[in-house]
């Protein structure tokens, strides 16, 4: 697949490395030497130097081949404009990143595929879905949903009272005889590769666990692991970026009682316009006294978005501190997320890579509906719509022959979750939930194609 | 700031004084109509007014078109005066009043407050009563000017939130546009003038009356061609509810009325000014009518025969006073002060609330009340969460806090005058009601007021002292306080 990305930010970076581990032919477009040299050097793909809404230098890229450009700049201007031109310079299929949200709510009628973008992706939107989602399930720490929660997946941090640990999965699904949920990865303590768990797989205090979950699932895995369901209410946001914006603004419409804090006096007061129902505090997050004023100790969720992730991550710590149940920080840097549950903030939310994986799905082969990866872990889950020449279509689940590192987390047929046991028949039309690691992704994908 | 062009100032005072003199003399037909023996001194005077401002304009006619805020003060506020000064010049040929009352009269009429010094109006010639009501009316589209176009660039008493399209306040040159927006709401005012004419017509009066009570209502004024004023018609609920009507739109913000036109309905129902502006009125009304329902204040009498029967004369004559009131026209059916002191006490409340921003009534304005109710409201939260921002809201937005004080100082100085004013009557002898009740009437442009002031008497036995001093509250209550004020401050003459 012949994919050109525009912007070697953090997003294009991101990506252009997903990209290149598959062999992918790649192409990299961007304004600064720098940023190109060094991805020369660590990656196999193929840099231009450029601006990227030159028609010459989209030319030079050999545009009329490309089966995929996404532009990733940080300015949606640039991005629009380049896939506008991509689109008409013969780009099969084309993904501006934007940051106006307005541009997203009124997707259905301006019609952005008639000028030529196919797809638009917003990375704070995403985010502050993901928040969202995190704070709707409170007790888990990564969240995914399938075909508007048919499926879902959820992770969660084993304790001591969790009634599993100690216990084989075998041993585990056996106190619960429906089959309601499934562990489908786990990230021991402290370490940093992923189990796929099979039958005698034994479950360790402190373990980070996958599981995906229909129906009733979920009320099973909170007994399961000793978890209470917390109805989350209270929520701080530190700092009126975008995604706080945005965030706020969603948890307003979910009934949330939100507390914004903004620095900048000015910006504040825009806040205070923009979102009525919250309430803004102009002042420093990161001084405890502010925070103590404001009541810290009865928020429910604490939410970091500033624009320093030393600064969010620092100021969760101190949140937690005050016994906050919930904290997410957002953070740029992707080698703080190691770090994530060894210091003790429950998500570290990660914008650009949200939007990376967002705009990955587009370029896998077979028809993949969704992706995702797991937090922290370097397994992937991806959704594929089931074909009548498929290879896994009509087979029973134990006759197909999965790679090592992979496993079936569920089946969507007709809008309803399905655990897929080894008797599970696959039929066309199904939407197949596989988490794998990356090494067993390609053989996964044949399965599929 | 650079030196002030006083050419641009006297020659738009020679404009006006040009405009006044024209309105004389088109207000000189009543008296042809009617054969008047006076009539041609109205015309004459008419033509000298005219004929001055177009010397002046001549003279001046070579300015540079460069205009800033302090030649806006300026010129609203030395306007009124010419205009108060030339428009008595008609009094003064045809009758035999003092010039402290024919002064009284103009910038009464000038300011649309509507109390008068004169004891039989129905004496006076036909054409000098149309001039009377026609200060009035020129004072009005004056207002609309001054409300729409030039207070939101001045940035006087946040009227910069009210205006049509709310450009910032920081422009230091007058807009191009207020051209059109203002003709714009002259044409509805003009409009609603001539269909309350012609309703008024309908109705049963003569054309005379309806056309003088037209040019009177739209522009909250308050002179009547009659000495019982709007009482002469209780026999005729009908004439009275066409009235009550018009007084309604001429306390609405004229934006809204030109949004009407426009088929823009939603905006009107969402404004919160019109919202709580109606809601005012409906409060009072139902108080007022509460009590006065199967009174004996309110026995039938020939001065107050009961048409409709008594419990709708009641609501009539209630709602017919609170909008007199609230909207600062001054009309009179019945003298509410007569009623109980709860009603007393109620109105001379809304002596100080005022109609719409943007309308041609006077007061504090039912919008500045709300900003400062709810920032009075909110001060309870701000105290909770110090470091919060908690803005007003207004229509949805949030309002800026210089707003909010600009606000605050406009009510606070409101007051003060209304203090000092009340001082000043005291002082040259009137009682306390009656001081009160005359600074508060002459502040807010209503006309009638409390005490020896009360709405069925007038103005005419005050001294000379307090005839000019009311003049001047109603002058600058009229101008909302610091166009004039400014004037008296030394910052404003320093060139630095």
């Amino acid at each position: 697949m012949k994919i050109i990305i525009a912007g070697a930010g953090e997003v294009g970076l991101h990506l252009a490395k997903l990209l290149s581990f598959e062999s992918q032919d790649i192409t990299l477009i961007d304004n600064t030497q720098a940023c190109l040299e060094s991805a020369a050097q660590q990656l196999d793909i193929r840099v231009v130097k450029g601006d990227a809404t030159s028609i010459s230098i989209l030319q030079g890229a050999s545009i009329s081949q490309a089966d995929l450009i996404v532009a990733v700049t940080s300015s949606q201007e640039t991005n629009i404009t380049c896939c506008v031109l991509a689109k008409q310079l013969g780009a099969k299929q084309t993904i501006a990143r934007i940051s106006n949200t307005e541009f997203l709510e009124n997707q259905d009628n301006i019609g952005f595929k008639n000028f030529g973008i196919d797809e638009l992706i917003s990375p704070e939107v995403l985010a502050s879905e993901e928040i969202r989602l995190l704070l709707d399930q409170s007790a888990f720490n990564d969240s995914f949903q399938f075909d508007n929660g048919a499926l879902n997946i959820v992770g969660i941090q084993l304790t001591r009272t969790a009634q599993i640990v100690g216990k084989t999965v075998q041993e585990a699904g056996e106190l619960h005889p429906g089959v309601n949920f499934m562990p489908i990865a786990i990230q021991r303590y402290g370490t940093q590769y992923t189990l796929i768990p099979r039958g005698d797989t034994l479950f360790k205090d402190g373990d980070q666990v996958y599981f995906t979950t229909v129906d009733d699932g979920l009320e099973e895995i909170y007994t399961l692991t000793g978890k209470i369901k917390q109805s989350l209410k209270n929520v701080m946001i530190i700092g009126g970026s975008r995604i706080g914006i945005q965030t706020a603004k969603s948890l307003l419409q979910g009934g949330f009682r939100v507390k914004l804090v903004e620095m900048d006096g000015e910006k504040a007061f825009d806040l205070a316009d923009q979102l009525p129902d919250a309430l803004v505090i102009h002042g420093d997050g990161r001084n405890a006294e502010l925070l103590a004023e404001e009541n810290i100790h009865e928020m429910d969720a604490f939410i970091c978005a500033t624009g320093n992730s030393e600064t969010n991550l620092i100021t969760c710590l101190m949140a937690r501190s005050k016994s906050v149940k919930k904290t997410i920080a957002l953070v740029e840097n992707m080698d703080y997320f190691q770090l994530s549950h060894s210091i003790g903030i429950d998500t570290l939310i990660n914008k650009k890579l949200l939007a990376a994986n967002n705009i990955f799905r587009y370029v896998r082969k077979g028809e993949v509906v969704a992706m995702h990866m797991l937090n922290n872990m370097n397994a992937e889950l991806l959704e594929f719509r089931v074909h009548e020449r498929s290879e896994v279509n009509g087979k029973l689940v134990r006759d197909i022959n999965w790679p090592r590192s992979s496993i079936v987390g569920g089946v969507v047929r007709d809008d309803k979750g399905f655990i897929a046991l080894g008797g599970f028949q696959i039929q066309p039309g199904d939407k197949v939930v596989i988490c794998c690691l990356p090494r067993s992704l390609s053989k996964v994908e044949k399965l599929f194609e | 700031m650079s030196r002030l062009n006083y050419h641009i100032i006297l020659f738009v005072l020679g404009v006006l004084l040009v405009i006044n003199g024209g309105f004389i003399v088109l207000s000189s037909i009543a008296s042809v109509i009617n054969d008047e023996p006076d009539m041609w001194l109205l015309a004459l005077s008419g033509f000298v007014t005219a004929a001055i401002g177009a010397v002046t304009m001549a003279v001046f006619s070579k300015h540079k078109k460069q205009m800033a805020s302090r030649e806006g003060y300026l010129i609203v506020t030395f306007g009124w005066l010419i205009m108060a000064l030339s428009g008595m010049v008609p009094y003064l040929v045809t009758t035999d009043l003092s010039i402290t009352d024919a002064f009284f009269e103009t910038i009464s009429g000038y300011t649309t407050t509507g109390a008068s010094v004169i004891n039989d109006i129905e004496a006076l010639p036909k054409g000098l009563l149309l001039w009377r009501s026609m200060t009035h009316w020129i004072g009005g589209m004056g207002i609309i000017v001054l409300a729409v176009a030039i207070l939101p660039l001045l940035g006087i008493g946040g009227m910069q939130l009210f205006s049509a399209e709310a450009p910032g306040p920081s422009a230091d040159k007058l807009h191009p546009r207020i051209k059109d927006t203002a003709k714009r709401l002259w044409l509805i005012y003009f409009g609603f003038t001539i269909a309350e004419g012609i309703l008024l017509r309908i109705a049963g009066m003569n054309w005379f009356d309806a056309i003088n009570h037209a040019l009177s209502t739209l522009s909250t004024g308050g002179f009547s061609t009659k000495n019982l004023s709007l009482a002469y018609w209780n026999d005729q609920p009908v004439i009275q509810y066409i009235v009550i009507f018009f007084m309604l739109l001429a306390g609405t913000n004229f934006v809204l009325s030109y949004f009407a036109f426009k088929g823009r309905i939603r905006k009107i129902l969402m404004d919160e000014e019109w919202r709580l502006y109606l809601f005012f009125i409906a409060l009072f009304t139902l108080i007022a009518t509460a009590t006065i329902i199967g009174k004996d204040a309110f026995a039938a009498s020939e001065y107050n025969p009961m048409v409709w029967g008594a419990n709708e004369a009641a609501f009539r004559h209630s709602l017919f006073s609170v909008l007199a009131v609230i909207t600062t026209t001054g009309f009179v059916t019945a003298d509410f002060t007569a009623w109980t002191p709860l009603i007393t006490i109620l109105f001379f409340g809304m002596f100080f609330l005022g109609g719409s921003a943007g309308s041609t009534s006077g007061g504090v304005k039912v919008v500045r009340q709300l900003i400062l109710i709810k920032n009075s409201l909110l001060e309870f939260r701000r105290t909770l969460h110090p470091s919060a921002v908690i803005p007003v809201r207004y229509n949805g937005k949030a309002i800026k806090s210089p707003v909010v004080y600009n606000i605050l100082a406009f009510f606070i100085i409101y007051m003060l005058s209304f203090i000092f004013g009340a001082i000043g009557l005291a002082a040259d002898g009137l009682d306390f009601v009656t001081a009160l009740g005359g600074a508060a009437s002459s502040l807010g442009n209503v006309g009638p007021a409390f005490g020896d002031l009360n709405p069925l008497s007038n103005f005419a036995n005050l001294s000379d002292f307090s005839k000019w001093w009311c003049g001047f509250l109603m002058l600058i209550g009229r101008l909302e306080l610091f166009t004039v004020l400014i004037l008296l401050t030394p910052y404003f003459w320093r060139n630095r």
